[in-house]
């Protein structure tokens, strides 16, 4: 019951802010989505109580039927385990929190309602994926929280900009579910349903299935594995997928934080998890999806180092982050990467609403190159900024450090290939994550003014609707490692995760990582380390040196800054010559022949209607007639082609 | 032999009758040629040995049916000359339109034969004792009462739709309201009056009824008047 | 005799008569009140429909299974919605009469007996039943010229129309031997039974039968009449003898002529074909919206047949749930109809649809919804409805078919979305009057179930299949 509550009254507030939002007003708008997410957010942290420490049975909440068709059959579902537990309660308590938030950030916008309208419906979609118990469902929430995150990266729809990013992201995640469609429909056909509790009772049965494609055979659930990943690389940007997500920062922050840091863009990590008994099954995916996962770890650190918007080089850090996701899941630890998304909730979270604050106090000034020397103006936003950034690089006893620690540990005790490549790009990264935060820290906060005069004299820290979530989450951000690292990972996962996260018998990632050599667990730390006295030694010691090295190495800064040139890749490869295509089926293929068939049939069809409407006389005796020909010529048809 | 004579007869009488009422100038001679076709399609039943439906198709048609065309013939002023001429122009389509007809009908009548078990077919065998109508009765009452009834409520529509559609109420026409007669007093309806010896009763007021609605009836009549004729 | 399966009919006909009484006997207008007593009476009806047993009963004249139970349903539900769109209409005086829903009641009457129909005389009865009371229906605004009009022109069609059924019933009766559809199938399974007057009985059948859905060449009365009866008068007539006539004629020639699908397929899919043809491009010309959903309904029920035509269970489910979608797009609309009211006048034309998203929101959008449904887009229910049709088509490897109902349904939507074109983007014309509670309702409902059916489909499609399944095993 606190279950169904929790999902469903971020969908009434949103309902109530989106429908009434003009009538009722800003202030009540307001009111009634985050009273109705602190509802959820209650409900939701109860029912994981409930659930994990309470004894209280998992379990499915059957709402209703919804396809049936023929073998298809698919019903409204809430799934109550507890990788849907955590996600809730992590998911309505972020949510809360950054609904709270937005009051302050958004005070001076002119269209409050919409913008909690979409903020609660977004909730209620993702809080639909998690909650799913099947693909469609899943696929309905996943969905949805692409609609609305097109919604609302282009909240500020009068923005070119903003709307070109909200295409960008729905664009390109068009390309990711397509895959996951795919993937869906094999699923069928491979196993007969999509519903998860029946899928996975049937993994044994069809583990030998396989497919034959010009002449070469592919296991069934390597495809399935592989395709639906492709879905969650849309979603979690992966790379390949991954340009629409710092274009995405178009939007408000708030939305940044909610969407693109904390939940939605974890949505594909989630997916990882959920299909865990069928990718333990998948020894090729998995390595995949190792791989990619640390080729995005790395390549989105590199880019991180050089970006100068703020929220941009939040955004790569979020790109590296679930790549590393990616790669616990891609070696099986799938609980691990599970706790690097909830640690990372809270600390990104926080770090994006902090970068929120810093620019609300610097007047909506984006760029790290016109910050600096406002550490001492804005106190509280400073520290919580180091909590989120110590978190981030993994430093004891920050929540990332448990969860990056137990990542790079589960690659290396996974002695594959794709394991020790993912254990050396996640190195590399944690590396360049430390040195990318605190260049971040010191350009924004430390030395000299670089604003001009008129913004510097109205810095000042954000009010208090602000600042409560920031410290909330710091205090997250400090507290669900240390809290959460023995039960999710330690010897008695088995007990926290129930059968919500099944994993084959060969599978014993987490028992190796106990029995490996000391340096590897201190390696993240060292580095991490590193990186951080790398940054102070470049950024506060001697602040001439990067701009020189910026210059002998031009190629390479200039890839970096031009993230690897991806999009203009991409525009070259892709965009242009579609667009060309297109162009031409629109003008030659639509306009002259496609329009001209149906003007030419619409002419027709109107001249032909006055003939038909000419028969219609009003006489009785003409009627009659008719039906008398009628019959006539049917019992002829009859007769002549019986 | 002398059977199927008659039958022959009849049926020859039967189908020129009924073109008869097609094609007679004369209205009142298509309805008189309606009811000779009746009875001879009632004197066809007999030859089949269906004498209730016979004389069913006597009462109800011939006495009730046709009579009631007869009326209504005579009574409404058609110009029939009007109506025909649409005949002549459709004449040629409708007589080719017949005409096929006839000639599919006539290629599927054509295969016709009889199936030898066609008796057992039947739906209520005939119980040798009992005579036609009785049987009719007995079928009617038990196998058929679905039928029967549903019958009763095709009428009973019919009875409805025939006062919705032309009752009219007449306002306050005169009805016998027998509570209001015994209820009555004689101080209501009987004035008592002194009248002077040599003075006739036309001389003073004395026999306008008690006035109560006196006026009404009179407008009513004039709001109908447009209706009638048109 | 099993009397007890027809317990729903006996009750409804006794409830139909108490109202008359009631009516005759009360004291002012008993309309009202015998309005909402009928449709305590549907429902009541409804009721026992739902606990009533699957059998054969009265010697195999009256058959009880899931087919009829669903179309009852399906019929009792749109009466009642047309009872109830009528006590919000107040253009002539003469309907506020008390007969109205009692003639309402002895209409389904007749159209619950024909869903039941196991032999051909009950079919024909049922069918007198129906048509009787609609012709007296029609024709209710006596004084109104267009409305007598309207009820002598269907009844002396419709006379014509039972001349051919009986007609045709004469010849299967004189070629099988039999009336009743068990006897008849038994008979027609034999192949060498099967003569050309038994099939040519079967053309008449249908025509009879198709002159009463309006399925081209026999649709001829359906603009006219539509045109002139009373408003909810067509409403009625276009949604519950619409699904009681289909259902004869599914339940005719998927039942006991179903082993002569190979004569009556080519039939219905000419009569099929013809009907959406006719009913996409004669509706582009028409400026009364009354007319326009006259051939509306003809476009529809060719797409119904297609279903038929496919013969399969999956055929008969996708023709079950397309009369369901459309009697609720139907009722719907024409609740929306009737609500045109202007200055206590009724306006009937599209062009007097101007603007109303300006005047009135909420009646535009539930239009809207109406027609986007009807021009089978999706979400809505309309678009389901076709699917299931066309999918069935589809399966037979009636391609041809279903691409021209796709392509009838593209002209078809046409017409439709240039009401919503209308209602949206030309000027405004002045406001129509206020739109009593009982129209409101209905088009509130019919929209609630056309938006929201793609959520909750599958009760309905189980239902449809169950019937589906009752009648081909």
């Amino acid at each position: 019951m606190f279950y169904a509550i929790a999902v469903f009254a971020p969908l009434l507030g949103s309902l109530i802010a989106g429908l009434l939002g003009r009538s009722i007003g800003d202030r009540a708008a307001q009111a009634v989505t985050i009273l109705c997410m602190v509802l959820a957010s209650i409900c939701g942290v109860a029912s994981f109580i409930d659930l994990v420490y309470n004894g209280v049975p998992a379990g499915v909440i059957s709402l209703g039927t919804w396809v049936e068709a023929g073998s298809f059959h698919v019903s409204w579902a809430l799934r109550y385990d507890t990788l849907s537990a955590v996600m809730v309660a992590m998911v309505t308590c972020v949510a809360t929190l950054i609904h709270i938030y937005s009051v302050g950030y958004m005070s001076h916008d002119k269209s409050n309602p919409r913008f909690f309208s979409y903020l609660s419906l977004f909730s209620f979609a993702m809080l639909m994926l998690v909650t799913a118990d099947n693909l469609l469902q899943l696929f309905f929430g996943w969905e949805g929280v692409g609609l609305m995150s097109y919604l609302l990266i282009g909240f500020w729809y009068h923005k070119p900009s903003a709307c070109a990013a909200a295409m960008k992201a729905f664009i390109v995640n068009r390309v990711g579910d397509l895959g996951f469609a795919v993937g869906i429909a094999l699923v069928f056909f491979v196993f007969g349903t999509i519903t998860f509790g029946e899928i996975f009772e049937a993994i044994g049965a069809h583990q030998n299935d396989a497919y034959q494609v010009f002449g070469t055979s592919f296991r069934a659930y390597e495809v399935i594995g592989i395709l639906l990943f492709i879905g969650a690389m849309g979603k979690s940007a992966q790379l390949g997928l991954h340009v629409w997500l710092p274009d995405a920062m178009e939007g408000p922050t708030p939305v940044s934080a909610l969407i693109h840091a904390a939940t939605m863009v974890t949505a594909g990590v989630f997916l990882m998890a959920r299909m865990s008994p069928l990718l333990d099954y998948a020894p090729g995916a998995l390595g995949f999806i190792a791989v990619v996962g640390g080729s995005t770890a790395l390549f989105a650190a590199t880019i991180g180092c050089v970006q100068n918007d703020i929220k941009r080089v939040i955004a790569y850090s979020t790109c590296s982050q679930l790549g590393y996701m990616f790669i616990a899941a891609g070696v099986g630890a799938y609980q691990a990467s599970i706790f690097h998304l909830l640690t990372h909730a809270f600390f990104k979270a926080l770090l994006f609403l902090a970068a929120g604050s810093v620019i609300h106090a610097m007047s909506d000034e984006q760029d790290i190159r016109k910050m600096g020397g406002i550490w001492k103006k804005i106190p509280i936003t400073y520290t919580v900024f180091w909590i989120g950034s110590l978190a981030l690089a993994g430093v004891y006893p920050f929540a990332g450090y448990f969860s990056k620690d137990a990542i790079l540990e589960a690659a290396y005790a996974a002695h594959s290939a794709s394991g020790t490549y993912g254990f050396i790009c996640g190195l590399l990264a944690a590396f360049l994550t430390a040195f990318y935060s605190w260049r971040l820290i010191i350009l924004t906060f430390h030395g000299a003014p670089r604003a001009d005069h008129h913004t510097m004299e109205h810095v000042h820290e954000s009010p208090w609707v602000m600042t409560g979530p920031l410290i909330l989450l710091a205090i997250g951000a400090i507290t669900t490692g240390i809290g959460f690292h023995e039960e999710i990972l330690g010897e008695h996962w088995h007990a926290f995760w129930g059968e919500s996260i099944r994993i084959a018998s060969t599978n014993h990632v987490l028992h190796d990582m106990e029995e490996l050599a000391p340096w590897v667990g201190l390696a993240p730390s060292v580095v991490g380390l590193a990186g951080i006295a790398l940054a102070y030694l470049l950024y506060m010691g001697m602040p001439t040196v990067p701009a020189q090295l910026a210059q002998s190495f031009g190629v390479i800064y200039r890839l970096l800054l031009n993230k690897w040139y991806f999009d203009e890749i991409y525009a070259a490869l892709l965009i242009r010559p579609i667009t060309a295509l297109a162009r031409l089926l629109w003008q030659v293929g639509d306009a002259t022949i496609i329009d001209g068939i149906p003007n030419g049939l619409a002419s027709l069809t109107s001249s032909s209607s006055g003939q038909v409407v000419k028969v219609q006389t009003g006489s009785i005796a003409h009627y009659a007639f008719a039906m008398l020909i009628g019959v006539v010529v049917l019992v002829g048809v009859f007769l002549i082609f019986r | 032999m002398i059977a199927a004579l008659a039958f022959y007869l009849f049926a020859a009488i039967l189908i020129g009758s009924a073109v008869m009422v097609v094609t007679a100038r004369n209205p009142v001679h298509s309805v008189l040629f309606l009811i000779l076709g009746f009875f001879n399609a009632a004197a066809l039943f007999l030859l089949a040995g269906a004498e209730f439906l016979a004389m069913i198709l006597v009462i109800v048609y011939v006495g009730a049916v046709a009579v009631l065309f007869l009326f209504v013939v005579m009574m409404l002023d058609i110009n029939f000359a009007q109506m025909r001429e649409g005949f002549q122009r459709y004449a040629p389509v409708g007589a080719t339109v017949g005409a096929m007809l006839l000639l599919e009908l006539g290629i599927v009548l054509g295969g016709w034969k009889f199936a030898p078990d066609a008796a057992n077919f039947r739906f209520a065998p005939r119980i040798a004792e009992l005579e036609n109508t009785a049987h009719l009765g007995q079928l009617l009452y038990t196998d058929y009462i679905l039928l029967f009834q549903l019958s009763g409520l095709v009428l009973l529509v019919a009875m409805i739709g025939a006062i919705v559609l032309t009752l009219r109420d007449r306002g306050p026409s005169r009805r016998q309201i027998i509570a209001r007669q015994i209820a009555r007093k004689a101080s209501e309806t009987m004035v008592m009056v002194d009248a002077p010896i040599g003075t006739g009763v036309g001389a003073a007021d004395y026999l306008h009824p008690i006035p109560e609605a006196a006026e009404k009836p009179d407008t009513h009549e004039h709001a109908h008047a447009g209706h009638g004729g048109h | 005799m099993n009397w007890t399966l027809a317990i729903p009919e006996i009750v409804l006909s006794c409830c139909g008569m108490a109202i008359l009484l009631y009516g005759v006997l009360s004291r002012g207008n008993a309309f009202f009140m015998s309005s909402m007593l009928s449709v305590g009476a549907l429902l009541l009806t409804g009721v026992l429909v739902l606990s009533t047993d699957a059998g054969s009963g009265f010697f195999g004249l009256f058959i009880t299974d899931a087919f009829s139970a669903y179309i009852k349903l399906t019929i009792l539900v749109a009466a009642a919605l047309s009872i109830v769109m009528a006590l919000g209409y107040a253009e002539h005086a003469n309907m506020q009469r008390f007969e109205f829903p009692v003639l309402i009641l002895l209409c389904s009457v007749g159209m619950l007996v024909m869903a039941s129909a196991s032999s051909l005389m009950t079919l024909y009865m049922g069918i007198e039943l129906m048509s009787l009371s609609i012709y007296v229906l029609a024709a209710f605004a006596r004084d109104d010229l267009r409305s007598s009009e309207a009820g002598l022109k269907y009844f002396v069609l419709g006379a014509l129309a039972s001349g051919l059924l009986l007609y045709g019933i004469s010849l299967v009766y004189g070629f099988a031997g039999s009336m009743s559809f068990d006897a008849l199938g038994a008979a027609l399974a034999d192949p060498k039974k099967v003569s050309a007057g038994l099939v040519t009985g079967i053309v008449f059948i249908v025509a009879g039968l198709a002159f009463k859905i309006s399925a081209v060449p026999f649709h001829m009365w359906t603009p006219d009449v539509y045109e002139g009866a009373p408003t909810p008068v067509t409403a009625f007539m276009g949604t519950a003898p619409k699904v009681a006539a289909m259902a004869l004629l599914v339940r005719s020639l998927a039942g006991p002529f179903s082993d002569l699908l190979g004569q009556w397929q080519q039939l219905i899919i000419l009569v099929s074909i013809a009907s959406m043809l006719l009913g996409s491009l004669a509706a582009i010309g028409q400026s009364n919206i009354k007319r326009l959903m006259a051939y509306s309904s003809i476009g529809h029920m060719g797409y119904a047949l297609i279903g038929l035509a496919a013969g399969t269970p999956a055929g008969i489910r996708g023709v079950l749930i397309y009369l369901v979608t459309y009697v609720f797009m139907n009722s719907g609309t024409f609740a929306c109809i009737i609500a045109m009211r202007r200055r206590g006048r009724a306006v009937e034309g599209i062009a007097d649809l101007g603007g109303l998203s300006k005047t009135d929101p909420g009646l535009a959008l539930a239009l809207a919804i109406f027609m986007f449904s009807m021009a089978g887009i999706p979400p809505f229910s309309g678009f389901w409805g076709k699917y299931f049709i066309f999918s069935a088509a589809v399966a037979q490897g009636m391609w041809p078919i279903a691409v021209i109902g796709v392509l009838t349904s593209v002209i078809g939507a046409y017409y439709y979305v240039r009401i919503i074109k209308v209602m949206y983007f030309d000027n405004a014309e002045p406001a129509f009057d206020a739109r009593p509670a009982s129209l409101s309702f209905v088009a509130a409902a019919s929209c609630i179930f056309t938006t929201f059916f793609f959520l909750f489909p599958a009760p309905l499609v189980a239902a449809a299949d169950a019937a589906a399944r009752a009648l081909l095993g």
